[in-house]
This record gives C-alpha cells, structure tokens and sequence, in this order.
C-alpha cells in the first residue's frame, strides 16, 4: 500500500471514528446545502429528510412566530410534527392568527399588544397563517414528520444540524412550486442542493 | 381621469421590484390603491395610500401614512371618512413608538401625529374589511368624533396585556374639511381583554370643529367599545355620547359582524347596523339610522373588490334610501431597506 493508499484509509477511519460516540452511537453531522431557483439563490425554500426509525422528540425550547411592524417573523418556519409554536403579539396594534386553507386550522381571535397564544402543529403539511386585520399580513408554518429539517437563508444556503449518516428521501418545499423530492446518501455527496428549474 | 392615472402608476411603479423582496425588511413600505363608485349621488372615488412602518432603532417603530384622494361628490357620505378626498397628498400619521415589557408589563411611549386613542380607532382595524363607508359615529357631518380627527402630541401606554391604560395629550392635527379649534386635547383609554373579549372605555376633551357665535365650549365624548372573535366570527361595536360643543348632545352606536370561516374562501361577509341622534335645537337636529350588507373579496395577491348594500333613513333626507357601494383596492408591500 502506497503513502496515498494509507493517507485514504486514515482519513476514511477518522472519519467513521469522528461519527461515533462513546456510547457506540452513531453522531449527528451538520449536512450543508443550497436552494436554487432558476440560476438564482433562493431563501425560505424548506428542506427536510426522512427516512424510517428516526429519533423522536420535538425541539427543545420555545420556537414563536412572531407579529412585528404589521408582520409575521419569520416568514417561513419549519417544525418538527408535535411542536407548539408561540404567537406573540410584539407589535403596537391588535392582530388576528388564522389559518384556513391547509395543513392545521385554526383561529386565535383578536388578541391585544403583549398577549400570548400558542398553537400545537400535531400534524404534518403546510400552514398558510393571515392575519383577518392586516390582508398583507402572511407567512408558513410547515410541519415535518422528522428531526432533520432547515431553511434557507438569504443566499440559499441551509444547515440541517446533527444528521446521522444513512440513506434519506429528502424534500423541499417552497411557497407556489411543486415539492421536490428524491434520495440522499452522505456516501454518495456530503452537500445537498435542491434545484427548481 | 387624472386621478386614475396616478393611481395606476402608482401601483405599477410599486409591483416591479415586488417578486424579488419577499422576506421582511426592518422599515416596510405599503401602497394601496382604491377605487370606488356609489349609487349615493353617482359618487366616484379614487385614492392612494403611502404607509412606511418598521423598526428604526432598538425599541423604536415608526409608522408613516399619506394619502391622496378625490371624490366627483365631496358632500356625499359614499366612501366619507375613509381619507380626506383633498384632492392632494396629505400626511395622515407618522410617529415613532418606544415599547418596553419588563416582567410581563407593558408600556410604549408613542409621539408624533396619530389617531386620537378613542375606541376602535386604529386606521387598520377600522378601515374597513369589508366596509365601504366608516359608521356613522365617525363623520364629522353628523356632530361626532370624525376619522380625520388627529392629534400631534405624545401617548402613553401602561398596564399588563389584559388591562391598559392610555393616554394621549396634543393639539388637534386634523385633515379633511373639518378641521377642529386649537387647544389643548386630552384623551383617556382603558382596555381589558378576557378571552375572546376585548372592552374599552374611553373619553376625549378637545375643541369643536365648528365655528360660530353659537359654538360654546368643549367638544367632550365617551365611548365604550367592545369586540369579540372566534371561529372566524368577529363581533364588534362602539357607542358613544357626548357633545360637540355647548347645548347639544351626539349619542351613537353600530354593531358589526365580520364573518370569515373556512368554507367562504377568499369571501368575507360583513353586516352593521348603526344610528346617530344629534340633539339640539330642532329644526337643526339630526337622526340617521344605516343597515349595511356586504362582502370583501381576495380576487388575487394583493386585489380585492368589496361590495355593500345600504339602507339608510333619517333627517336630513340627503340621500337615497337604498345604495350601492362598489370598491377595489390593488395594495403590495415592499422592503425599503
């Protein structure tokens, strides 16, 4: 075996070394991608990747949709099935949170500057949430069946955190296309890129 | 004709950078173009409005409005209230608003030019899903608290999210025809919420629109407010009573309802019934009573149209007894920075 040879199996068992714990567990690797629209980056797409056996659990900590200067903040939010969003009223005016169409339905009512509602998204689908006082008042919540989801930000980039490495169906979804869908192995590519033509 | 114009280039000029400027942005801005016609007098109307809201500091929002609208009937109640239809652009309000919420608590600090805080009066809450014209308590025509009334001062904020209290201190900034008498106003608000409910109290003292050897003293009003929602269901209505100077008394009321359930779509149906008594001497007094029907419909991102039926009676008889108001409005919104 060559000095070439030997470096490879080197980095190959560093590698595998690196994504087991103690424990005997396999661990997590942030898997990085991009969202494409066109030949343009594209922000808000939301990527997700399933596959069977995934842990379980929702997100630890509070996840909010937040009302601001006659907006909703994010725009786009993905969680995991199960999670209980907040709906806090930050702004200086009254607002409404609806959803009709979609995905979850609900209506919290008219609820004053300071007030807190929430919201448990207990199944999985898209969410188109308004505001009845302020039309232009919009975003999604999108609730995914798995642990590993993200995303894009203003370049397009995204990073699903602490992915172990399998075989997955990845999806993506952004507001008005088709979802894509399709395999994704760290084996065959360590990024992913999710491309609407 | 020149009117439509400048509202259709408005709008164009505002929807191109629009598909690439989506996500939010600290300073927003908003136009909206409305056009409208009424039976009432074979009314037409068009308007423009310029909002620009955001954060600019810490803390810190601001909201800005102009507007600019023209009406072939200024003296026509069709689409009164809604703007000064001056034909020529106005500022509506523009102020800044500091808000703290230490443990749970809440106050903001707001100064600039804004709407008096008396009951249902935020411009965006009142102006008008699914309602062409603004009630009856709300024209200055009929010896209320008009629309365009606004004060140029300072408001506070206080209390925890299910009870406030505010209060305003100004000098009156109004546009539109009605323009009150300088001096000093003070406005008092308190508002609770339970639930589905949200109550207010509120009272102005503040000078009279009118001038005249026969105008006395202060215009003084109170009004209790009280909105409900669920369901897609929104229940509402204001009364108040006061007096628009010396001698005389203005009591009023409307209740609406806003329906918007799951099964209506991008369809919003709208009921009021409302009336106004202004009490003096007769034959100078003045009783009107409006029932209205109508719907707002999402035709597209950013169009609706929205169609109301009136009946309406009472002295004087300056309109018909039935009417038919037809509005559309195009608004986009866009990042300014």
């Amino acid at each position: 075996m060559n000095g070439t040879g030997i470096q490879s199996v080197v980095a190959c068992l560093a590698a595998v070394l690196s994504l087991t714990r103690a424990d005997g567990q396999t661990r997590g690797f942030d898997l990085h991608g991009t969202a494409r629209a066109g030949d343009h980056a594209l922000r808000n797409a939301v990527v997700w990747l399933e596959a069977a056996n995934l842990p379980g659990g929702t997100a630890a900590g509070k996840v909010l949709l937040d009302q601001r200067s006659l907006n909703f903040s994010p725009r786009v939010l993905v969680v995991r099935t199960g999670t209980t969003v907040d709906f806090p009223n930050n702004d200086t005016v009254l607002h409404n949170v609806f959803s009709f169409r979609d995905g979850k339905r609900f209506d919290l009512g008219v609820y004053p500057v300071g007030a807190l509602r929430h919201v448990t998204f207990d199944k999985p689908g898209v969410s188109r949430i308004f505001c009845n006082i302020h039309p232009n008042m919009w975003a999604y919540v999108i609730a995914v069946d798995s642990p590993y989801f993200a995303v894009s930000d203003d370049s397009g980039r995204f990073t699903i955190a602490s992915v172990v490495p399998r075989s997955y169906t990845y999806h993506a979804w952004r507001a008005g296309a088709e979802e894509l869908t399709g395999t994704w192995s760290p084996a065959d590519d360590a990024t992913l890129t999710v491309h609407w033509r | 004709m020149t009117g439509v114009r400048i509202a259709v280039c408005v709008s164009c000029v505002l929807h191109a950078p629009f598909a690439r400027a989506q996500s939010i942005s600290p300073i927003t801005t908003e136009a909206a173009v409305s056009s409208g016609a009424s039976t009432d007098n074979e009314t037409a109307v068009v308007a423009t409005q310029l909002r620009a809201f955001g954060e600019i500091g810490p803390q810190i929002r601001y909201y800005g409005e102009a507007a600019w609208a023209t009406s072939s009937d200024v003296a026509s109640e069709a689409f009164g209230a809604a703007y000064p239809y001056g034909n020529r652009v106005q500022i509506i309000e523009s102020y800044a608003e500091r808000v703290f919420q230490p443990a749970g608590k809440l106050v903001a600090v707001r100064a600039g030019r804004f709407r008096p805080p008396f009951g249902i009066y935020n411009a965006s809450d009142h102006a008008y899903l699914g309602f062409l014209r603004a009630p009856l308590i709300r024209y200055d025509s009929n010896f209320a608290l008009s629309n365009n009334f606004l004060e140029q001062g300072a408001a506070v904020t206080a209390g925890v999210p299910w009870l406030t209290v505010a209060t305003s201190v100004g000098r009156p900034g109004d546009v539109g025809a009605a323009a009150r008498q300088p001096g000093l106003d003070t406005v008092l608000r308190a508002q609770g919420s339970a639930g589905p409910f949200i109550v207010g109290l509120s009272h102005i003292r503040t000078s009279p629109n009118l001038t005249g050897s026969w105008v006395h003293g202060r215009m003084e009003f109170t009004g209790l407010d009280l909105r409900w929602m669920r369901d897609g269901v929104q229940l509402r209505g204001e009364w108040i009573t006061g007096r628009p100077f010396d001698g005389t008394t203005t009591t009023g009321w409307y209740a609406d309802a806003i329906v918007h359930r799951v099964a209506m779509g991008p369809v919003t149906a709208v009921a009021r019934i409302e009336r106004v008594d202004y009490d003096t001497s007769p034959p100078f007094d003045l009783h009107k009573r409006r029932q209205t029907l109508g719907a707002r419909i999402r035709v597209g991102q950013g169009f609706s149209t929205q169609v109301n039926v009136l009946h309406q009676t009472g002295q004087p008889d300056t309109y018909g007894a039935v009417a038919l108001d037809i509005g559309v409005t195009y608004s986009v919104r866009m990042p300014l920075r």
